[in-house]
């Protein structure tokens, strides 16, 4: 007689993440990005029953593939976890379980001819796609290279694959207008306003007006219009929305979709607070520890924020679900429906933040006495404010035309000219230099809100997601807390304050100033064949069980580090 | 039956009152706007402090920490960290501290009474590891503070009565137990516990406690 376990839906229990996962072959993309390096580094500690990675990436600088993966491998603190559990046979694990194929995701089957592409994908059980373009305005043949027709390149290859399986990850933000609770589905063909249309037909009409534009400006005008008119509202959501539909209409193919709302800083793995490069909220974060803390944005509007390590979880749920064959179309990956952070709460958290910062011994007299007790606020985008952003642009003009060019010794009396007039023509262009550098400072920031200003101030979303936590109250306890769906338990004041903010000053705002963030010395190697032990084992030995050290600061003293330059 | 030690944190373990806090919390408020109003606010609770009478502390207490209306939780907590790690962890009573160490010592149930606000007094509490903290809990609606106390409101109104309650609650027996206060406000409790003392007392405190033949303990 066969027992069948049951899980709490009542339903039968699938088989544990570590079975499902075991002896398969996964071909990924985007590994060299944020949430990419993450989900890689994460399988490969947690589990290391995988048989092999294959991993599409490109050269750059020179640089082939698999040099670059190599470095980003050594160096990178999201692996750090991985290194610190293999230590001198984290070279030999990356020999045994990593193929780096260097690919071009634009091309016809991602560079590689049919041969090649044949060969690789006949052992290969599951696609991973998380490549894309995040620039919310880039020049649109880029934006449709990277984030459509490399999606559709991918899938080309996925339907050659073994498996016959891809998950890709997009955005909740395909949302697009209007505000409302988003359904975690897609009507196929039906755009975010509800208009009727055809995919393949929109692709084809986007790519031939962008080749008929010279300029940046126009194609990008063309592009938002467009997205626009389907009610997307702006490049990168129009492009990822319509991969998504362009993706589910592909035939012998099963996708599934995992839509991550805005990816954030580490909760734990493979760090406390861990980030990289300039993210969504950095910069808006950053905004707010400066004097220009009036934030445009609707108090009472979600701001979905998900940890890159929650992301993580969730496209290992949402892979093993499509490697059962269990896989749904969509996945959100969403915090605002079961345990929202509104932009007041988030606002109020940063001012708190920033407060705590600036209180601090180094912190200079203008920010423990000014910038301390000058707190952010959310504000209506259009009201009129005394020192809005575009009033201090025009003083900071006005300054510099007045100073521009001067000559002060002309207005001071003669006998005064000889002591004053340099020290005073000094002081006036330094100021006109000054009065330059604040207007373009802000001109940015203007540039930043304007393009913001749909997802912080105009539109208010709230992401069905069930999907996600069905597949984690499937799971065993243990896999539960390994695996499962964990935006439930966050609590965001501690998160804010604890994580996020110090996490975005250590790894984003540092490259936001010009400055550098730190990065691991590679580990010395020695490769010594523990891996194929380690991988036949069935548990996971007390040293894989070990967390990863919370923050560089961990117990077990600071690591090495050296800077790299933003 | 179990012999327990109250101490009225405010004068006993530390200096400052609960006014005190309050009034940090409210000049570290959003908004100069906001700090003046939530500062005038603490301001008038003062004079009702020193001049009510015993029975109407419950008013000027609740008048006290009426300033944080519509201060979200988030800021009353950061604040109250703020304030503790500044104001009150590093500058603790030596005499109250010696007596809470001797209390322990003889093998005492730790009962802290303090004005403070939870945020304030839990942190205190929990750093000197005392079995019980009664204190102010403010109440939060929606995220904010509804500038009102939850009950009981905890000041030195809370007497006989509110004592032998705990005492029957906790299984404690009050005549053999010691009660620490430093304001005539205290005396309500004092002469409630079996042995009372009094610690580097107020002028009128000093006299209750001549006449009582209670113990003076000076800093």
């Amino acid at each position: 007689m066969s027992v069948v376990s049951v899980d709490s839906t009542g339903t039968a229990a699938p088989p544990p993440i570590v079975e499902t996962f075991r002896g398969k072959h996964i071909l990924v993309t985007g590994v060299t990005g944020f949430v990419g390096k993450v989900w890689l580094s994460m399988v490969l500690t947690e589990l290391p029953q995988i048989r092999k990675f294959t991993l599409l990436a490109r050269g750059r600088k020179g640089v082939g593939a698999k040099a670059r993966f190599e470095e980003i491998a050594e160096r990178s603190p999201a692996l750090r976890p991985l290194r610190e559990l293999y230590g001198s046979d984290f070279r030999q694990l990356l020999r045994d379980k990593v193929d780096v194929v260097d690919a071009r995701l634009s091309a016809d089957l991602c560079g590689l001819s049919e041969a090649e592409a044949d060969a690789l994908m006949a052992d290969v059980d599951l696609v991973v796609h998380v490549a894309g373009l995040t620039d919310f305005e880039p020049d649109p043949p880029l934006a449709i290279e990277a984030n459509l027709r490399g999606a559709l390149n991918v899938a080309e290859l996925a339907k050659r694959s073994a498996g016959k399986r891809m998950l890709h990850i997009s955005t909740c933000f395909v949302a697009g207008r209007p505000s409302r609770e988003v359904p975690e589905s897609l009507e196929h063909g039906i755009s975010p306003l509800g208009v009727k249309f055809d995919p393949r037909q929109e692709l084809e009409e986007l790519s031939a007006d962008m080749a008929s534009l010279a300029t940046v400006r126009a194609r990008t005008d063309h592009a938002m219009a467009r997205g626009q008119r389907l009610g997307w509202p702006n490049i990168y959501t129009y492009t990822k929305g319509l991969a998504e539909h362009l993706l589910l209409m592909t035939p012998e193919l099963r996708v599934s979709i995992l839509r991550p709302a805005i990816v954030e800083c580490a909760r734990s793995f493979p760090m406390l607070g861990w980030n990289e490069g300039i993210n969504t909220s950095g910069p808006l974060v950053w905004l707010l520890g400066t004097t220009f803390c009036r934030f445009p944005s609707r108090a009472t509007n979600h701001f979905d924020v998900v940890p890159v390590d929650t992301v993580a979880r969730g496209m290992i749920l949402a892979a093993a679900e499509l490697l059962r064959d269990e896989g749904r179309e969509i996945y959100h990956v969403a915090s605002g429906q079961r345990n929202p952070l509104t932009f007041g709460r988030a606002v109020e958290l940063t001012a708190l933040a920033w407060r705590r910062i600036h209180g601090r011994k180094q912190a200079t007299t203008f920010e423990s006495l000014v910038l301390r007790h000058l707190e952010a606020r959310p504000v209506e985008a259009d009201g009129d404010r005394l020192l809005d952003v575009n009033t201090v642009r025009r003083i900071a003009r006005s300054v510099r035309s007045l100073l521009k060019g001067r000559d002060a010794t002309t207005a001071l009396p003669e006998r005064m000219r000889a002591d004053l007039g340099d020290s005073l023509n000094k002081r006036m262009k330094s100021a006109s230099m000054k009065a330059r550098n604040l207007d373009r400072q802000l001109g940015r920031v203007d540039d930043m809100l304007r393009t913001y200003r749909p997802f912080i101030h105009d539109h208010d979303w709230i992401y069905e997601t069930t999907a996600l936590p069905a597949a984690t109250a499937r799971l065993s306890e243990d896999e539960r807390a390994r695996f499962g769906f964990d935006v439930d338990d966050i609590d965001w004041r501690s998160y804010w304050l604890d994580v996020q903010v110090p996490g975005l000053e250590m790894w984003c705002i540092p490259i936001l100033k010009g400055d550098s963030v730190p990065e691991d010395e590679p580990l010395p190697f020695n490769a010594v064949g523990r891996i194929a032990a380690r991988a036949k084992s069935d548990e996971p030995t007390d040293e894989s069980k070990r967390g990863p050290s919370a923050c560089p600061e961990a117990a077990d003293g600071p690591r090495p580090q050296r800077s790299v330059s933003a | 039956m179990q012999q327990a030690a109250f101490f009225r944190v405010e004068g006993t373990l530390l200096d400052r009152p609960a006014l005190a806090a309050a009034a940090w919390l409210a000049g570290n408020a959003r908004g100069l706007g906001g700090r003046a109003l939530r500062l005038g606010n603490v301001a008038f609770a003062a004079p009702l402090s020193l001049a009510s009478s015993l029975a109407s502390g419950a008013t000027a207490t609740r008048v006290t920490w009426m300033g944080l209306r519509g201060m979200t939780e988030d800021r009353v907590e950061v604040l109250a960290e703020e304030y503790y790690d500044e104001y009150v962890q590093d500058d603790l009573m030596d005499v109250g501290r010696r007596l809470l160490d001797r209390a322990r010592k003889d093998g005492r149930r730790i009962v802290l009474l303090s004005d403070n606000i939870e945020q304030i007094a839990g942190r205190l509490a929990e750093a000197l590891e005392a079995d019980d903290l009664i204190c102010n809990r403010l109440e939060i609606s929606r995220g904010k503070a509804t500038g009102r106390l939850e009950e009981p409101v905890v000041g030195s109104h809370l007497a006989g009565q509110w004592a032998r309650g705990f005492a029957k609650e906790n299984d404690i027996d009050l005549d053999l137990s010691w009660a620490y206060g430093a304001h005539a406000g205290d005396s309500l409790l004092l002469s409630a516990i079996g042995k009372p003392c009094v610690v580097d007392p107020d002028f009128r405190l000093r006299r209750i406690a001549r006449d009582n033949d209670w113990p003076v303990v000076e800093r």
